[in-house]
């Protein structure tokens, strides 16, 4: 499989490139079953440039220090556990140690409230089960199982959002570092190398939260929103333009002026203040994360490539705001509208983004 | 230009470096010289024989003896590595000498931030925190023997680089260093051990012709300088002078000096984490301790440190024990990483009778002296509470606010709410506070006293008998009183004399609780009043807004002094007052509104006569704005509340005639400009309860009754701003 075949192929594939680069310049030691040593993750993640001349594109903008301590976790035998608001690019972040580490993004388990045990230890093939009865070859391994025999990196993604007794069923993975099989008489023991990357956040509803007996087994690292305007601009404006590519949109991404405006508008409405701190704004319910700034932007590049003439301007980005803004239909119109009255109107080179706003 | 003698050995340190502290101690140890010379300032040579004595952080306090005020402090921590060598040679029973510049020249030229040497070469290795780079770098990989040698070789390197940092202050000090190591080897043949900051070595090395030092520290000035030792804190130890900022982390520093000779720096240092956590009943297990320990080697390994410093200790911290959360980790922080303390002075150390006077209060008091912050309450009905109360005001006076007054809580007048935070440098105004008496009692009054004769204006004289009132002097009372009277009779503006009331009416309510006779307070009151009723109507006359803003606050202010304070007869004479100020056709309309109102609310105008005035003021047009404003200032809550003021307004406005009902509806919108949203909104819903509850009545005229409720809805919907 090529990766222009898929629409959105794994970390390890897209960037197997600086993958084997990193791997071949690395000459640390390296953790049992890593591909590289834990520097070169740090590098693989936060970008640079190697001795042979390769550059590494910088994977996640942010506090060093965090990356650091996450890779740190991972050498110890405690498990990571991401969390943050939405949108702070916990899996992201996952998704990029899964593949730097042990070369395979992919044994994601997805947390969801219908997650049951079979997803997080192992199910059966009820064809062989019946057939020859409880056996070895009779098992369909989990992504965590798949994991702890190859000594890799198992991903599980929104962790709170499982069923309490499922989230339980990691504790003696976690501590034990094995899988009894009652079935079978026998138990599955990890190899070295196995650990769990988890995300949650800790703003959402509908989550159940963790025991403590589990929380203890993770080491947490909160992953703050992006600290400046700047960095997110960075962030939104970079990522739009690679899902661009990846969905072949017929659009240039816009301007880094007009990012930049949708990056302010969700900054502000985020902090409930301008800029300047001079006005106080309305809080929208929703959560306004660094990810939905980059769907505002792409949609506003697949209207403009479809619909318009390929440039972004205001026109498109409005029906995207809004839709992200907008998520209670009552008290955030009141907070939007609030919004372009005091705020958009003021500016003077937010004309356009005002009148289109007008018009719907 | 003679090379150092063989027998001299040169240490060089990092001020408050645990690393160089034991660098001294080895070195002590092994040299055993006969006489050791550390940085400092010679005047404090004669204060050395208290070092047992004492418990740090502590500090050296020097004061020019004319002027206690220019002084200077040379802190010590536990693991300063001056301190280490005072204690060193004070055991050994050895002679130890400060040999740096005297103090005399050092108190009036403040030396800039000093540049931290090893802390850059720390840094130019990629660490930051140079006490872990002494200790993995220098420490560990070199012998003992060697390291302050390869010291003097860096610095050398060090002073090339930054030659410009050698101002002309630290060229004369090295010239002071250099002289009195002469004269040290003048005075010993044995071993001779020198303890100062890296960055002087390279400056000791060798001993140039004495006439060229003589000539650098020709005419410095000479003062009699005497001095203590004060108890310390561990957050201002860098403050060598003056109240700059300290070390961040003196916890830190402590934690490694302590441990240095165990070896178990990372894993006591998350032991201690657990237990500050298990303290404040925060889950924190041996386990996770562990995990700890391990997550901050592996970070140290990621980021190619030999060990865990503080950074990773702190992030291995919070990730682990603290679930990513910062609010624990905030308590691990205060109590690891800053961990305040403060040190203590034996008694045989001398202290000027004044401190020596609050140490035995605050012990009689039981106020311990600590340097963290704490609230207290006191009750004034209770003998020690009130004497408690009574120090710290007079300390107050005297500058040292050790408690500050908790105004955020109101207790009424019995009781006193204090924050109380003792910091060191209040040893310096302690000092300079000394002059003026040998106990607490006598030189606040003597401070009382001295102000009270400098007052020239009232509210100062005001300010002194409040003090004097508080701090229950009454001497001090009597001479403020004095002087309060004094300012008042030359005083010429009535709005000051009236401005200094309700500070005064407090102090006569207070004066009670207090020991002080209210009447003799009231007395005073009593004749400020006077003078400022009779000069009131003239200041209120032709005056600009700003000086009209003024009169209306006086006034406000007086009549609430006259109502809590005054008797009868006075009230009366300040009821005139405003009678006149109400009726002057002359008089600014803020104050003249204001004096209505007040002379309304308290029954000495009725409300068809506050009509006609305020259908007056809309009629003369100059004016008239400020007369509503001052008459509704402030009091929208009250507008809603209380039907009578409701009704006088709401009678003004429906008897009006057409035109001038139009030409009061914009005055009337300027008035209320100043009511916030809320309150506006409120006014309108009372507006529509008033109508709906009135009914018909026989006097009115429903038409008229509904279209005034019509404009006023608008008037009051446009007040509030563009949400019809």
């Amino acid at each position: 499989m090529t990766t222009e075949t898929v629409l959105r192929p794994s970390a390890e594939q897209q960037h197997a490139a600086e993958l084997d680069a990193l791997a071949r310049a690395d000459d640390r030691p390296r953790p049992p079953r890593w591909r590289m040593s834990p520097q070169a993750v740090v590098r693989y993640v936060l970008g640079g440039t190697l001795p042979d001349g390769t550059v590494i594109t910088p994977k996640y903008v942010g506090d060093r220090r965090l990356v650091e301590i996450a890779v740190g976790t991972l050498v110890t035998d405690r498990a990571l556990l991401l969390v943050g608001v939405p949108g702070t690019a916990k899996s992201w972040l996952s998704e990029h140690l899964a593949a730097a580490v042990s070369g395979d993004s992919t044994l994601v388990v997805q947390g969801t409230a219908g997650t049951g045990e079979d997803a997080v230890r192992y199910g059966w093939n009820y064809a062989r089960l019946i057939a020859e009865g409880p056996s070895e070859a009779a098992i369909v391994p989990s992504p965590v199982l798949t994991a702890m025999r190859t000594g890799a990196v198992a991903r599980v993604e929104e962790l709170t959002r499982m069923p309490a007794e499922v989230q339980d069923s990691f504790i003696t993975i976690l501590s034990e570092k094995l899988l009894p099989v009652p079935e079978l008489g026998t138990q599955v023991r990890a190899v070295p190398g196995f650990t769990v990357i988890a995300t949650a956040n800790d703003r959402d509803r509908g989550v159940n939260q963790m025991s403590s007996a589990l929380a203890r087994r993770f080491n947490t690292v909160v992953l703050p929103p992006p600290a400046t305007e700047d960095d997110e601009v960075r962030i939104v404006a970079t990522r739009a333009a690679q899902l661009g590519r990846a969905l072949e949109l017929p659009a240039e991404p816009p301007a880094l002026d007009e990012v930049r405006r949708v990056v302010r508008i969700f900054r502000e409405l985020r902090s409930g203040s301008t800029v300047d701190g001079r006005t106080q704004l309305k809080r929208p319910s929703g959560s306004l994360s660094t990810a939905e700034a980059i769907s505002v932007v792409t949609s506003g590049m697949a209207l403009a490539g479809h619909f318009g003439d390929g440039s972004v301007t205001a026109e498109e980005l409005v029906s995207g705001l809004l839709g992200a803004v907008v998520q209670d239909r009552v008290s955030d119109a009141v907070a939007w509208q609030e919004y372009l009255e005091a705020v958009v109107r003021e500016r003077a080179d937010w004309r356009d983004l005002y009148r289109a706003c007008q018009d719907r | 230009m003679a090379d150092l003698p063989d027998r001299v050995t040169l240490l060089g340190i990092r001020h408050h470096g645990p690393g160089s502290a034991r660098m001294v101690e080895a070195a002590l140890a092994r040299v055993r010289p006969e006489l050791v010379l550390v940085e400092g300032p010679p005047e404090g040579d004669a204060l050395l024989r208290h070092v047992p004595d004492l418990t740090p952080p502590v500090a050296l306090l020097l004061h020019d003896e004319a002027d206690p005020a220019s002084a200077a402090f040379w802190p010590f921590a536990e693991f300063s590595p001056e301190w280490r060598a005072l204690l060193w040679a004070h055991g050994a029973g050895v002679p130890v000498r400060f040999f740096d510049l005297p103090a005399a020249a050092s108190l009036t030229g403040g030396g800039g931030p000093a540049l931290d040497p090893l802390g850059v070469l720390a840094e130019a290795a990629g660490f930051d925190d140079p006490e872990r780079w002494w200790e993995d770098v220098v420490e560990h990989r070199t012998e003992p023997a060697d390291v302050a040698r390869a010291v003097v070789e860096a610095m050398t390197a060090l002073r090339a680089e930054f030659a410009d940092e050698v101002d002309e202050r630290t060229s004369r000090r090295e010239a002071a260093m250099r002289r009195n190591l002469r004269q040290a080897l003048r005075d010993t043949d044995g071993p001779v051990a020198v303890v100062c900051g890296a960055w002087h070595v390279p400056a000791l090395t060798s001993l140039p012709a004495a006439a060229a030092d003589a000539a650098l520290l020709k005419g410095l000035p000479r003062k009699k300088v005497t001095g203590t030792w004060v108890p310390w804190s561990h957050g201002r130890l860098t403050t060598a002078s003056g109240y700059g900022a300290g070390v961040a982390s003196p916890g830190w520093y402590a934690h490694l000096w302590e441990c240095a000779a165990r070896g178990d720096t990372v894993p006591r240092w998350f032991a201690r984490a657990c237990a500050v956590l298990r303290a404040e009943d925060l889950p924190a297990s041996t386990a996770s301790a562990v995990e700890a320990v391990r997550l901050a080697e592996a970070l140290a390994a990621l980021r190619g440190r030999p060990s865990p410093g503080l950074s990773e200790v702190l992030d291995a911290a919070r990730t682990v024990l603290c679930d990513g959360n910062q609010a624990p980790l905030d308590l691990v922080h205060a109590e690891l990483v800053v961990g305040e303390r403060l040190g203590a002075v034996g008694g045989d150390v001398p202290t000027s009778p004044l401190a020596a006077d609050l140490d035995r209060s605050a012990r009689r008091l039981r106020l311990p002296v600590r340097a963290q912050p704490r609230s207290i309450r006191l009750d004034l009905r209770g003998e020690t509470d009130r004497e408690r109360s009574k120090l710290l005001r007079r300390l107050a006076v005297l500058d040292v606010p050790w408690g500050v007054p908790d105004s955020t809580r109101t207790l009424g007048t019995f009781a006193e709410a204090w924050q109380l935070h003792w910091r060191p440098e209040f040893a310096v105004a302690l000092a300079t506070a000394a002059r003026h008496g040998v106990t607490v009692v006598a030189a606040a009054r003597q401070v009382l006293g001295l102000r009270a004769a400098a007052a020239t204006r009232v509210p100062e004289a005001a300010e002194v008998l409040g003090d004097a009132v508080r701090c229950e002097l009454p001497e001090a009372v009597d001479g403020s009183r004095a002087a309060l009277d004094r300012c008042a009779a030359s005083a010429t503006d009535a709005l000051e004399l009236l401005a200094a009331l309700p500070d005064l009416a407090t102090t006569v309510r207070y004066g009670s609780v207090r020991g002080t006779d209210p009447e003799l307070l009231r007395t005073a009151l009593h004749g400020l009043l006077a003078r400022g009723a009779v000069g009131l109507p003239t200041a209120c006359r032709d005056i600009d807004d700003d000086t009209a803003e003024r009169a209306v606050a006086a006034v406000d202010g007086a009549d609430d002094a006259v109502r809590l304070a005054a008797d009868d007869e006075h009230a009366a004479t300040w009821r005139r007052a405003l009678s006149a100020v109400a009726g002057m056709s002359d008089a600014h309309g803020l104050p003249a509104g204001r004096a209505t109102r007040l002379l309304w609310e308290g029954g000495e105008l009725d409300s068809a006569a506050v009509a006609a005035r305020l259908r007056r003021a809309v009629s003369s047009q100059a004016g008239a704005t400020a007369f509503v404003a001052g008459f509704l200032r402030g009091s929208a809550a009250l507008l809603t509340a209380d039907p009578r003021l409701f009704g006088v307004v709401d009678t003004w406005l429906a008897e009006l005639p057409g035109p001038d009902f139009e030409a009061a509806l914009p005055l009337l919108r300027r008035a209320v400009v100043g009511f916030t949203p809320a309150e506006r909104r409120m006014l309108g819903d009372r507006v529509r309860g008033a109508a709906s509850t009135t009914g018909p009545g026989a006097e009115w005229d429903e038409g008229i009754a509904a279209e005034l409720v019509g404009h006023v809805r608008a008037l009051l919907a446009r007040g509030s701003g563009g949400h019809p």
